[in-house]
């Protein structure tokens, strides 16, 4: 019989990895546009507002949803058979891109009642094989999708996309591969665990850190498997118009265009967790935040208001608009209302801490650290994300025949011989 | 209960799954029946509680090929036209089908009767662990036995596959 704890905790991480994933999109999508716009000197959106309330832009992700899903379902007329199945091509990619997100654990496993939950949607030990099988379905979608337009482009960029996956696949599983060897385990929350030590005494045992030719592997391989700049070959707007969805509108290619977002969120999780220490901080594992809770309680009292007022400064600094425009839009209001916000939940979260510390509880504080660690998750989340965005806006798009030769040439010879290197030292360290 | 409805539903898809595959004209639609039926294979084999076999049918079967037959599918590009005209489709699979029936009857029996010739399962069976440490210990000599055969086979492929002479097209 499942107890009550552990239901709340599985529903809880399952809601979480839902939001992250979805609601991620519309934030993603905005954060590109701007990084777009920085990059090439411009603003980017950030007009939109609901009542003067704009937060940065971002309303203007929610703007093109409604847009998309009003727009007409459109069907090119030489498209006879199998209307169905190139609906259903979009769903495949966009469902793999998510449920390959669903292993990633975001904080470390909660101690209730003597009893360890994992805080990951599918609470799994074997997440690394969940996450290379389920993200390679993600091109049969593709397939789907460029066969069925009945269309030269759409089949040359399916094509493109299948053997672009295949021939990263291998340096992407080889260089797990060698991590697997490092860690000893195939679960992710392991490999955070093992990340968590400390190498000579000082260095975070990172997997950027044990293992560089590995995770510059596993990093470039996962930017090829997400089918984003330098390697979008599969898209080549400049050669072959869209790639597989050409023929896609409305809906069906919203969830091409959000799949490709999950999926870079995946890898960004993924590379996280398996070379960035994951939901750790470096140095600071699970126990000793558990054991000194009152000076990390502490310490959170002083960091929460300094990074708050620094956040509230430089709203008032930057939310106005030029002096010559006479209507601020609302601007101002917005500013007040989200730094009363801001203010009151720093407030209330001073409260609860002070009573954390004054009425010390098991529970209480395992939540803190829990909840402290799904924040530290998800800032290098997007940390990762913003990286994604700058390295698609900075290089530019790899000829077909040179990301396959980086491919084959360099990345697989390099992961090969990086598992024999790793194996040996293994056997002679005896780890 | 609830696991033999779901066992009913996996069943259905992966028995319509099947006769899609044989039964479609277009090799897409074929193809795209063969993911069906090998998906609900995995979902069976994540019914029975044994990580190992699901993972490995995601990961060799889906992942692999099925990937790897569409885009064959893709590269050889068939259209309508050319695929051929099968005449008495139908009445050749009743044909085979009343043919390989008193096999299957027997295949049924066997199988059925099978599992009192075995001890019950412990605990654990089927997971990742336990089948990595019995490969790695009991059938090892076999295990990499297989390994250096797929090895050969795989350098045969392409010797095979690569015909066109080095030494001429360089004199070109």
């Amino acid at each position: 019989m499942m107890s009550t704890a552990s239901i709340v905790i599985a529903l809880l991480s399952f809601a979480l990895g839902a939001l992250l994933a979805l609601l991620m999109i519309p934030i993603l999508v905005w954060l590109e546009r701007r990084g777009a716009g920085l990059i090439q000197d411009r603003l980017g959106p950030n007009r939109t507002n609901i009542g003067g309330f704009r937060l940065g832009g971002v309303v203007q992700s929610f703007a093109d949803v409604v847009k998309l899903l009003l727009k007409e379902e459109y069907y090119p007329n030489h498209i006879k058979k199998g209307r169905g199945l190139l609906m259903f091509a979009p769903i495949i990619t966009f469902v793999s891109a998510l449920l390959a997100f669903m292993v990633i654990p975001f904080a470390d496993n909660i101690i209730i009642d003597g009893e360890s939950l994992a805080v990951q949607p599918l609470p799994i030990d074997y997440g690394v094989l969940w996450y290379l099988s389920i993200g390679s379905i993600g091109v049969i979608g593709m397939f789907f999708g460029g066969w069925l337009s009945h269309n030269k482009y759409s089949l040359l960029g399916a094509s493109r996309a299948g053997s672009m996956m295949i021939g990263y696949e291998l340096p992407l599983g080889l260089s797990v591969l060698s991590l697997v060897l490092t860690y000893n385990s195939i679960g992710f929350n392991d490999m955070v665990h093992w990340q968590s030590q400390t190498l000579f005494g000082f260095l975070p045992a990172w997997g950027m850190i044990v293992q560089p030719l590995a995770g510059i592997i596993l990093i470039i391989s996962l930017f090829a498997e997400t089918n984003r700049a330098p390697f979008s070959v599969a898209e080549g707007e400049s050669e072959i118009v869209a790639g597989f969805f050409t023929e896609f509108t409305a809906m069906k290619f919203a969830l091409y265009f959000m799949g490709e977002y999950v999926a870079m969120n995946t890898a960004s999780a993924v590379i996280i967790t398996m070379l960035f220490g994951g939901y750790q901080l470096p140095w600071v594992d699970t126990e000793l935040l558990l054991s000194n809770f009152n000076n990390f309680a502490f310490s959170l009292m002083l960091v929460i208001p300094i990074f708050v007022f620094i956040i509230i400064k430089w709203m008032k600094k930057n939310n106005r608009v030029r002096p010559t425009v006479s209507s601020d839009g609302g601007r101002a209001f917005e500013t007040k209302v989200l730094t009363i916000a801001l203010t009151t939940m720093t407030i209330l979260v001073e409260v609860i801490l002070i009573v954390l510390v004054l009425f010390p509880s098991d529970l209480g504080s395992s939540i803190t650290v829990m909840l402290f660690q799904i924040a530290t998750f998800v800032v290098k989340l997007m940390m990762f994300n913003i990286f994604f965005i700058l390295v698609r806006w900075t290089l530019p798009r790899f000829r077909y025949d040179q990301v396959q030769h980086l491919g084959w040439y360099y990345l697989l010879p390099l992961s090969i011989f990086n598992i024999f290197v790793t194996a040996i030292v293994i056997v002679i360290v005896g780890v | 209960m609830l696991e033999n409805n779901i066992f009913i539903i996996l069943s259905l898809f992966l028995v319509g799954g099947s006769l899609g595959m044989i039964l479609f004209k277009e090799t897409i639609f074929s193809a795209f029946s063969f993911l069906v039926a090998m998906l609900a294979l995995a979902g069976e084999f994540a019914l029975l509680n044994n990580s190992f076999l699901f993972m490995a049918q995601i990961m060799v079967s889906v992942g692999a090929v099925v990937v790897l037959g569409l885009m064959v599918i893709i590269t050889l590009n068939k259209q309508d036209k050319n695929l051929p005209n099968e005449e008495h489709k139908f009445l050749w699979i009743i044909f085979s089908t009343i043919l390989v029936l008193p096999f299957s009857l027997l295949l049924y029996k066997a199988l059925s009767s099978l599992h009192l010739s075995f001890e019950e399962t412990k605990e654990g069976y089927g997971t990742l662990k336990m089948v990595g440490e019995t490969l790695f210990s009991r059938w090892v000599l076999p295990f990499e036995a297989v390994s250096v055969l797929l090895l050969s086979a795989m350098v045969g492929a392409i010797t095979i596959a690569r015909k066109d002479d080095y030494s001429k097209k360089e004199e070109k």
